[in-house]
């Protein structure tokens, strides 16, 4: 009788080397134990099925951000009132500043600047014939739009990567690579914190957050953190969808073929790579009440983590999860959380991803790569090099 | 069948006018129109495929 309500444990390690290479078979167990079940080593729960994770991303009532969305206290405590850890009314104020750049009607003006510049990017890699997938077309496209968007001044830029990254390891369980991490982040803030708003690009994204704080919008201390949600998110996040696209394509020339073939089809296999590789692996919620999931009673106070990589291949939701199918066309899938906290820049990540693969499908008939070399973050997946070669399309030989 | 928009929370991503176009509609601004609040019955699959694509969770159906 007391079996019904109680919620499994398993005494896993999320975050050795292998599982990190591959945490899939790990996730596949989360998800087949329960819906919710209980991790020893962190204190903490895990959600790993679609319909779990995707009810719990729209009840921020009962499942909040305010207390941090990482694995220890250090992390939480150095992102309070960044946008990703708060909950309304703070959210809501920050999120409009963002989406009044971000929203897809904001960025429209955009696409053609953007396309261009993928356009040019790729031309010559392709001629080239041979490249890294992962720094020379994933790291620099993003980088160069993201930080001409946000307006940055171009010293301390090249620092700015290394920090994204860490920005995301920083929030995993206490350790060493946490400890590792951390400092990057407060390096991060502390630069940030550097800028004088008018040596931000009149116009850019970064400037207009210190105008809405001049404006009376938003707090005068939430600039920084703001600055931080976007040099954070805009990067690492879209250089992974983009070198995961390359090696599933890669891996499916079929897949390539029909992409190729019709480019109608790049938006759903943009879907597809975020599904079935998705660059953020969870972020963290806190039941700020008793909740029921599922049947199984979580108490008020746990902290939750939201496996978005696990649903994305949860096999009660999808069809043959593991295959990759351009054709699926899984708009539903939660790679961009999902609700009020879903991302605020998937237009323009959309927009990147979407003008990169129409540049590659007019140029590349095959893509070769040798093995791809894993970069290890506690949050987010993605590589650190793939050596491509690629066969051109006939015309533009 | 009503279909709600929050529009506090729309961004303009438009997946909801292409899985419902009998219902929703973005206009030539980028912003969301609601053609018909009311769901007739026949478009009631329409209007939940709409809900579901939401990234944000904007919208929800009223009985
Ligand atoms: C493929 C690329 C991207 C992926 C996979 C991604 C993923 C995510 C995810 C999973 C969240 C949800 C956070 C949560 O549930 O707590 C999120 C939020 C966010 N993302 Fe992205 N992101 C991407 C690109 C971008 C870009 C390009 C930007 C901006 C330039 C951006 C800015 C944000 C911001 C500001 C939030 C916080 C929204 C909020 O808390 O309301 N992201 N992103
Ligand atoms: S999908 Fe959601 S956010 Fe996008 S236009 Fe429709 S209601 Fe608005």
């Amino acid at each position: 009788m007391t079996s019904i309500s109680e919620i499994p444990s398993l005494d896993l390690d999320l975050f050795t080397d292998d599982v990190l290479t591959d945490p899939f078979p790990i996730y596949e167990r989360i998800r087949n134990a329960g819906p919710v079940v209980y991790l020893p080593r962190y204190r903490s729960y895990a959600m790993g099925r679609y319909a779990d994770v995707r009810a719990g991303l729209a009840d921020w009532e009962s499942f909040s951000s305010a207390r941090g969305i990482g694995l220890n206290d250090l992390a939480n405590e150095a992102t309070q009132g960044m946008i990703i850890a708060t909950d309304p009314p703070e959210h809501d104020q920050l999120r409009d500043v963002l989406a009044s750049r971000l929203s897809p009607k904001a960025i429209r003006e955009l696409k053609a600047d953007i396309e261009r510049r993928a356009d040019e990017l790729v031309a010559p890699l392709v001629r080239q014939g041979a490249f890294d997938a992962v720094n020379d077309l994933a790291r620099a496209f993003p980088i160069s739009i993201v930080l001409d968007l946000i307006g940055l001044p171009q010293n301390g830029r090249d620092k700015v990567l290394g920090w994204a990254d860490a920005a995301f390891s920083a929030s995993g369980p206490p350790g060493p690579r946490t400890d590792a991490a951390f400092p990057l982040l407060e390096d991060q803030l502390a630069y940030l914190s550097s800028i004088e708003p008018d040596q931000l690009t009149p116009g850019s994204m970064g400037r207009a957050i210190y105008d809405a704080a001049a404006a009376g919008q938003i707090r005068q201390e939430s600039c920084v953190p703001l600055m931080s949600a976007y040099v954070t998110a805009g990067l690492d996040t879209t250089i992974n969808a983009i070198s995961n696209a390359v090696w599933y394509f890669a891996h499916n020339p079929e897949q390539w073929d029909l992409v190729r073939q019709d480019p109608t089809l790049i938006p759903s296999a943009l879907n597809e790579v975020l599904r079935i590789e998705s660059p953020v692996q969870f972020f963290c919620r806190v039941a700020t009440r008793e909740v029921d999931v599922d049947g199984l009673r979580l108490a008020a106070g746990s902290r939750v983590m939201m496996l978005y990589a696990s649903a994305n291949r949860d096999e009660r939701k999808w069809e043959d999860p593991t295959r990759f199918d351009v054709r699926r066309n899984p708009v539903d899938h939660l790679a961009f959380g999902y609700g009020m906290h879903g991302c605020a820049g998937q237009g323009l990540a959309r927009l990147e991803g979407h003008s990169i693969l129409a540049a590659l499908a007019r140029r590349v008939e095959r893509f070769e790569v040798g093995a791809p070399v894993r970069r290890i973050n506690q949050l987010i997946r993605g590589l650190d090099a793939l050596p491509t070669t690629v066969r051109p399309v006939a015309e533009t030989a | 069948m009503r279909i709600i928009v929050d529009e506090a929370r729309c961004e303009g991503y438009g997946f909801c006018a292409e899985a419902a176009p009998h219902l929703l509609e973005l206009d030539d601004e980028g912003d969301l129109k609601v053609l018909s609040e009311e769901v007739a019955s026949g478009d009631a699959a329409q209007a939940e495929a709409a809900v579901r694509v939401c990234p944000v969770a904007a919208l929800r159906l009223e009985p």
